[in-house]
């Protein structure tokens, strides 16, 4: 598996925390693009399909987990890591039953964010094959 | 009566300071998760050798982690201020500065459906002699009402005037209010009627907003 070859999307409101955790991603050698609301997401998936999008959920206009639940009706194989800060148990179990991949708090170690987006595009390359 | 009014109150305000810090933290650890990139972005640069080429991303980033530090800073001047108003029942304080210092603790949670909350304050008006967590608590629990009410990208003007010899602060919600939520009560009217009794004011319900008037008792 090539690394360079996972598209990831970062979509957080946090416009700075978007674009220097993309850029530390990228320095990881992976493929980043950034959103800064759920509708920009779900636009910049219609112009380009993703492998793994990482996901804030509080953020202004569609909440994350209307998000998630677009990107799961239209492109069940593309992976959702959610990513936030206030993280709750009843979000995580709701997130997972939306079929997100995996359930993060921000800020989290970059080495295991790394290591859980390969796992994701991992489990994208399964279903598609 | 009193007794149960009092037992809400203590339930709402604590319901209250409860969002505010949840509102503030939720800024702070914003803040921190970006200084925590950064830093990480700088050290990431320093083990790829990527240093002397790049001076001035670095400098970018610095920069970047001085503003979040700033922006933080503005935060936890407002929390700060907030809890001291907490401090005694009654002092002289500035209307002006007690609800700029609300609506930007408030800021998120009207940001999260895109609701902007603007402020058409009469600059010079003088200090009242009040009990400023009180009048706080009213005007939270008109602002929250109207931001549940409100549909997404609608407005909030909360103005302050002198009027008749009182100070009057309206808050004036304007766009759609959802159906689902048109009848959406958070703060039962007769609490917050007996805070403005407790204050010597007075509310008035006009539409979807309210206008709460004080005694102007100039210190």
């Amino acid at each position: 598996m090539k690394q360079e070859n996972i598209k990831v999307l970062v979509v957080d409101d946090e416009e700075d925390f978007a674009n220097t955790l993309a850029q530390r991603l990228k320095l990881r050698d992976l493929k980043v693009d950034t959103a800064y609301d759920g509708e920009q997401a779900l636009s910049k998936l219609k112009e380009m399909e993703h492998d793994v999008i990482v996901l804030d959920l509080k953020m202004p206009g569609m909440h994350g987990m209307e998000v998630l639940q677009e990107i799961k009706k239209d492109y069940p194989d593309i992976q959702v890591i959610v990513l936030t800060g206030h993280g709750t148990d009843k979000e995580e179990e709701e997130a997972r039953r939306l079929g997100g991949f995996d359930f993060l708090q921000k800020p989290a170690d970059i080495d295991t964010l790394e290591r859980r987006i390969k796992a994701a595009f991992k489990e994208k390359c399964a279903r598609t094959i | 009566m009193d007794n149960k009014n009092e037992q809400d109150l203590r339930f709402l305000q604590l319901r209250f300071i409860g969002k505010i810090l949840a509102g503030f933290t939720h800024e702070i650890k914003n803040h921190l998760a970006i200084v925590k990139e950064s830093a990480g972005l700088m050290g990431d640069m320093i083990k790829m050798g990527k240093t002397a080429e790049n001076e001035s991303q670095y400098l970018e980033i610095i920069q970047s982690i001085e503003e979040q530090i700033e922006r933080a800073l503005v935060h936890f001047t407002y929390l700060n201020r907030f809890s001291h108003r907490m401090d005694t029942s009654l002092s002289t304080f500035n209307i002006n500065e007690s609800i700029e210092e609300l609506t930007a603790l408030l800021h998120r949670f009207a940001n999260q459906k895109r609701i902007r909350i603007e402020k058409d304050f009469q600059k010079d008006l003088n200090p009242i002699n009040s009990n400023p967590s009180m009048l706080q608590f009213l005007v939270f629990n008109f602002l929250e009402e109207a931001i549940a009410k409100l549909d997404k990208n609608s407005r909030i003007v909360v103005k302050t005037e002198v009027m008749n010899g009182s100070v009057a602060i309206r808050v004036i919600p304007e766009g759609n209010v959802l159906e689902s939520d048109a009848e959406k009560v958070l703060c039962p009217p007769e609490i917050t009627d007996y805070v403005i009794k407790m204050l010597n004011g007075n509310i008035s319900r006009q539409g979807e907003g309210a206008v709460i008037t004080l005694p102007v008792k100039a210190a």
